[in-house]
């Protein structure tokens, strides 16, 4: 419920207008309030070698962060190991198996791979310092979630008539809608894992089943999004901030945001990053990543959702009030492997 | 007794470190699932349909371009015939990557044009490609058929009243249906190893879907998938091997000549299979670089690419060379020699996925540049193998011989006498290597140590992040490593044509 009430508040602000303030208000009941997010001013220069494996980095702008790191950071040494969120989450899981211990901190896109190196017992735990930046419901023991991310339904606004769009995920398979994927993609992945722990597997192999007739598929989510525009597809499934990022180039774009309610087609999942190897350079990295600066040019420039307070929210999300997600542990996300066997089994994959 | 060659253990440990990929694989792999479920037979279906569109596409591509450049009279024949290899040392992902941005709608062609085009993407869009990429060893192995043909016979077919068309059909395509062979099965060897390609334009045959499962870091599953891949790759070396070239009393060479409007019917096709495959890549990233310019391209990328291709060249070279050696020794050395073949025949990600597992055991290599270059080594040796055996063989044997009975040890005499004479094969050997390393993708891809990236992983990094423009220096950087390869090997095609000829004088 939490989570609910936190994109409530979010509406809220969204609807006085002005400068959007994420997560200013606090949540009623809420012990512990976030603190306010602090600037990079405040904090320890990075030093030493620091090895971070990087999950699939946002056309770049995660690698423009890393490199403003490096500017203001001189005598720290950054290595970075780029790859698919999963494919990084289970290069760690083989080297911690293999007693091999190669990365310092893993920044992922997706919770679920969080969620499959934490069980392996890889990661540290994170220091109270750095859960109390952030909202009490994103404080998880192994990783610090450092940016939001909806799923959404682009459509095409020329050939679909929003009403027509159903609001439940389960009832795509039944409208005559083209539909643009992207399977092999990790955050729809992780959308089917939602889709699983809500639904159950049966339910959701027949939606996989139903929507495989009429899904196109594609490699990643702004392929969707760019299909959807053309008129390739009615429809698509995507994170949210592709749709923006495409009609912040093209203000005219002929695509809009649909949601589900209250399904794992409106899933609201968490990008995060998670030390492997403790020692101060490891931790502070992950404090600047909580900072005002990182926080509001991943929210200015990857129109990603600020998970700490006193940022900005990105421009041109549409209402939230029209946006409804499940109750879902994103830890819980990291059931993949079934998730993959059956996707592999419907033969999506 | 005499003693045996002192090649012949190094080799020996060459060719035991090529086993090593099969006998990992092996391990991995067997029992790792069942070998024929509903998903493996499906994965097989799709490679083999790609391979067969992939061969028809090049056969019919690459055998009317071997008749024009063998036995018609063209306007500066060297020049097209020079051109119409060059497809062979482009890599396919160049053409795969180009072709998948210029067509469909919002592609460059669009873009720049204002035509829409159809996508080119999926299995279709996959055969194209492969056979823009490969129909040049259907055009050399039957060109090499033509060229051995004598005239003479279609001649007396002709004076015994069969038409020109006919006299092709029923006198020369039964004499060169060997060579069109051995080149289709060339293409196929190409088409299963291919990764970049398949994966690419999304289809899903073996080498994809062992990525798929590497990044799920499901190894047994990649070793299993890696060893069915491997048995197919087998089928064709064997079949490929029993393809025997005949020799026929040489006689004059076929030639006919056309007036001109068929020369136009003969070169116009031959230009657009060239725009298509050289021209409109050149054209795609050279638009990209006037759009988006070089920013965004860290010249780090060009001298990682160049720095680890010259180590792996002068580690290959190095190891060749016992086996180059003891391959021209004695029939167990030919044996040794054999065994390390088995590099050429194993594709890149299969080779990756074996010493990512290595890696794994032996912990101080796992992402380092040694394992890394070990991988392009193992798979590249045979290159250098060849080309140092090649100058090896013409070497004469009485040279060394002279050497020892004037008093040179045997180590003097191979610093003094052999290691000079072959010094062009060991060159033209690294130079192969070299270049093969610069655009090497799906190894690069698995085994890179962390931070290190190469021009061939920048394109597909760029290709994933779906930043197209930034793949203009990239592209055009592997385009000119291409030519230069391209320089490499017809020089070394040149010796070949002129050996006949010494091999007479002798």
């Amino acid at each position: 419920m939490q989570r609910r009430r936190f994109l409530q508040a979010l509406t809220a602000l969204g609807v006085m207008g002005g400068p959007l303030r994420a997560l200013a208000a606090t949540t009623p009941g809420a012990g512990s309030a976030a603190r306010t997010a602090v600037s990079v001013d405040e904090l320890p220069p990075l030093e030493g070698e620091l090895t971070v494996y990087l999950g699939r980095g946002e056309g770049g702008l995660y690698e423009n962060v890393m490199d403003a790191i490096r500017k203001r950071n001189p005598s720290l040494t950054l290595n970075l190991r780029r790859g698919p969120s999963a494919a990084l989450a289970n290069t760690i899981t083989a080297e911690h198996e293999a007693g091999i211990q190669r990365a310092d901190v893993f920044w992922a896109v997706d919770s679920g791979s969080l969620g499959l190196v934490a069980d392996t017992g890889a990661a540290r735990p994170i220091p109270d310092d750095i859960h109390a930046f952030l909202r009490p419901s994103f404080r998880y023991p192994g990783w610090a979630p450092v940016t939001g991310r909806v799923r959404t339904l682009p459509y095409n606004t020329e050939r679909v008539d929003p009403a027509a769009i159903p609001e439940d995920i389960m009832a795509l398979p039944e409208t005559d809608l083209r539909i643009g994927w992207a399977p092999a993609y990790g955050s729809f992945q992780s959308f089917v894992t939602a889709m699983r722990l809500t639904e159950g597997d049966a339910r959701t192999r027949e939606w996989l089943r139903g929507m495989q007739a009429r899904a196109s598929s594609y490699a990643g989510e702004l392929g969707v999004v760019m299909a959807t525009e053309r008129g390739e597809v009615d429809l698509g499934l995507a994170n949210h901030y592709y749709t923006l990022r495409l009609k912040a180039g093209m203000p005219d774009a002929s695509v809009a945001l649909a949601f589900t309610r209250g399904d794992a087609g409106s899933l609201l999942n968490a990008a995060g990053a998670m030390v492997l190897n403790p020692g101060d350079t490891a931790f502070n990295f992950v404090r600047y990543l909580l900072t005002r600066e990182v926080q509001g040019y991943l929210a200015r420039e990857a129109y990603e959702i600020p998970l700490v307070s006193g940022v900005d929210m990105p421009e041109g999300l549409p209402p939230l009030s029209r946006i409804q997600p499940p109750d879902m542990d994103l830890t819980r996300l990291s059931e993949l492997q079934p998730t993959l066997a059956l996707m592999r089994d419907v033969g999506v994959l | 007794m005499r003693r045996a060659p002192l090649s012949y253990p190094l080799a020996a440990v060459v060719a035991a470190a090529a086993l090593l990929p099969v006998a990992v694989l092996l391990y991995l792999g067997v029992g790792a699932g069942p070998a024929l479920s509903p998903r493996a037979l499906g994965i097989l279906g799709e490679t083999a349909l790609l391979t067969g569109l992939s061969v028809a596409g090049a056969v019919l591509i690459g055998v009317p371009l071997a008749v024009a450049s063998a036995c018609i009279e063209l306007p500066l024949r060297r020049f097209w015939l020079v051109a119409l290899t060059a497809p062979l040392a482009m890599p396919s992902y160049i053409g795969a990557f180009a072709l998948f941005a210029a067509f469909g709608p919002g592609g460059e062609i669009e873009n720049l044009l204002g035509l829409t085009t159809p996508p080119v993407r999926g299995l279709w869009g996959a055969a194209l490609v492969m056979a823009l990429y490969t129909y040049p060893f259907v055009l050399l192995t039957t060109r090499a058929s033509l060229r051995g043909l004598d005239a003479g016979l279609v001649d007396a077919a002709r004076t015994l009243g069969l038409s020109l068309p006919m006299a092709l059909l029923r006198v020369v395509l039964p004499r060169v249906r060997n060579g069109i062979a051995a080149g289709a099965l060339l293409s196929a060897l190409y088409t299963l190893s291919d990764f970049a390609t398949p994966a690419i334009m999304q289809v899903d045959t073996f080498t994809r879907v062992i990525f798929i499962e590497y990044n799920a870091f499901g190894l047994s599953r990649a070793a299993l998938l890696s060893l069915q891949l491997l048995t197919l790759v087998a089928v064709v070396l064997f079949l490929e091997s029993r393809v025997g070239s005949e020799r026929e009393r040489p006689g004059r060479p076929l030639s006919l000549r056309l007036q001109a409007l068929p020369t136009t019917a003969v070169l116009v096709p031959a230009a657009l299979v060239l725009a298509a495959a050289i021209g409109l890549p050149l054209a795609v990233f050279g638009a990209w670089l006037a759009r988006e310019g070089t920013a965004g391209f860290d010249p780090a990328i060009a001298l990682n690419s160049a720095y680890t291709a010259a180590l792996a060249a002068l580690g290959t070279v190095i190891i060749a060379l016992p086996v180059a050696y003891a391959a021209s020794a004695g029939r167990f050395g030919r044996g040794l020699e054999r065994v390390t073949y088995l590099g050429f025949g194993i594709p890149g990600i299969v080779m990756g996925t074996a010493l990512v597992y290595v890696g794994l055991r032996v912990p101080f290599l796992y992402q380092t540049l040694a394992l890394l270059i070990l991988a392009y080594m193992l798979r590249f040796l045979p290159l250098a193998v060849g080309a140092v055996r090649s100058t090896n063989e013409r070497l004469d044997r009485n040279l060394v011989g002279a050497a020892r009975s004037l008093g040179a040890t045997p180590a003097e005499a191979f610093r003094r006498i052999t290691l000079p004479l072959t010094l062009r094969g060991i060159i033209a050997g690294a130079a192969l290597v070299f270049l093969e390393v610069m655009r090497e993708l799906p190894a690069t891809l698995l085994l890179r140590p962390t931070g290190f990236e190469s021009l061939a992983t920048e394109l597909w990094r760029v290709y994933e992040a779906g930043y197209f423009g930034r793949a203009a220096v990239p592209g055009l950087l592997l385009v000119l490593v291409s030519g230069l390869a391209l320089l490499v090997m017809t020089a070394g095609e040149q010796r070949i044509d002129n050996a006949p000829a010494r091999d007479r004088q002798r």
